[in-house]
């Protein structure tokens, strides 16, 4: 490979490299829900959190927010509901994204 | 309980800021569907083009900051509290372009007051990381939430005596820039107002292109940029534009 070629590649693979990671930012910034007045991430340590705690602990239980306060959680299914319905949304579109750059290295 | 979004735009003798405030309006009627109010002063008033449906406050800017030696008209920030018509406020830089919803679930929140600590480079160069030229962290005052209430106000007030004494504060946290700059104000609010201890802040990293980033095309849902011999673009994700050359694009 001449020495043109290998620097067009490397300018693909680094514009490829730069909109996943800002994908995957998009994404991170999508996974943040307000659920009851209270800011929560909705990545896989809350939903399993939520879902351990709703299957061994009776309700009301409790779980800290993205600022370290202590949130009740009364109705941990509508909870986790919108947990999941949020992060399912977030790498839905994460993963549409990581087609076309899949595409673009072809 | 009202909910609405505050936006700051004063035209300079470089820069029309009330192109890019249009732009701004539109993304957030689409996107944020708050009712908008924006603080100016007559002669930016009389730039806009119609608006629809937009609340208007009309104030003399306070004049005398500078940013790479061209006239920077932003201290009047500090007096969101006082203009806001609305109980819970969103405010936001006009060069901050919600291309999602995101935003808007912070005004439902039990919050007194939310701003964010960090900014993602869109560039990949990392280029927000590495400034911590003071000795406390810098806040981004870009996108801040508050709902009025004691609190809030203890904030407010306390920005503005920050504001009053900034020489003295900018030595006493060694802050590199000597211009007024609203992200040490707040910041240094915060941390007198809260006993220099953890506030809270919005879990989010603003997406921010750096000043050197050209805009080469803006539509509905992005914006793609070019640096040095690279292009590249963003859609659906909120954009922070610090190149205000974007109003010609």
């Amino acid at each position: 490979m001449d020495i043109g070629s290998l620097k067009k590649e490397s300018d693909l693979s680094f514009d490829i490299a730069v909109a996943k990671r800002n994908a995957l930012e998009k994404a991170n910034s999508r996974l943040v829900v307000v659920y009851k007045e209270h800011i929560f991430r909705a990545d896989a340590q809350t939903i399993n959190l939520v879902k351990n705690l709703e299957q061994e602990h009776a309700v009301p239980f409790y779980i800290l927010d993205t600022n370290n306060n202590p949130v009740e959680i009364s109705d941990p299914k509508e909870f986790l509901h919108v947990l999941i319905q949020r992060n399912q949304e977030a790498m839905r579109s994460y993963h549409q994204m990581s087609k076309t750059f899949a595409k673009r290295n072809d | 309980m009202t909910k609405g979004i505050l936006l700051f735009c004063f035209d300079t003798p470089d820069t029309k800021y009330h192109k890019v405030l249009e732009r701004c309006v539109e993304l957030c009627n689409r996107n944020l569907r708050l009712e908008i109010t924006v603080v100016t002063d007559i002669h930016t008033y009389k730039r806009l083009k119609p608006l629809g449906f937009i609340n208007y406050k009309l104030i003399e800017p306070e004049l005398g900051n500078t940013k790479n030696r061209k006239e920077w008209r932003n201290v009047d920030r500090h007096m969101a509290y006082e203009l806001s018509p609305y109980d819970t406020t969103l405010v936001m830089d006009i060069d901050y372009f919600p291309f999602t919803d995101n935003l808007r679930q912070f005004l439902d929140t039990d919050y007194d007051f939310l701003i964010s600590k960090q900014a993602y480079d869109l560039t990949n160069r990392n280029s927000f990381d590495h400034r911590r030229w003071s000795m406390i962290d810098m806040v981004w005052a870009t996108v801040l939430v508050f709902r009025k209430g004691a609190k809030a106000k203890r904030i407010f007030d306390m920005v503005k005596y920050v504001k009053k004494y900034y020489p003295y504060f900018n030595e006493l946290y060694r802050i590199y820039g000597k211009n007024f700059r609203n992200d040490y104000a707040f910041a240094i609010a915060l941390e007198q107002a809260n006993g220099f201890i953890h506030y809270d802040t919005l879990p989010i990293r603003l997406p921010t292109l750096p000043p050197d980033c050209e805009i080469v095309k803006f539509t509905d849902r992005g914006v793609a940029w070019k640096y040095g011999e690279n292009i590249n673009y963003t859609e659906d994700q909120d954009v922070h534009v610090l190149n205000k050359e974007l109003m010609h694009v």
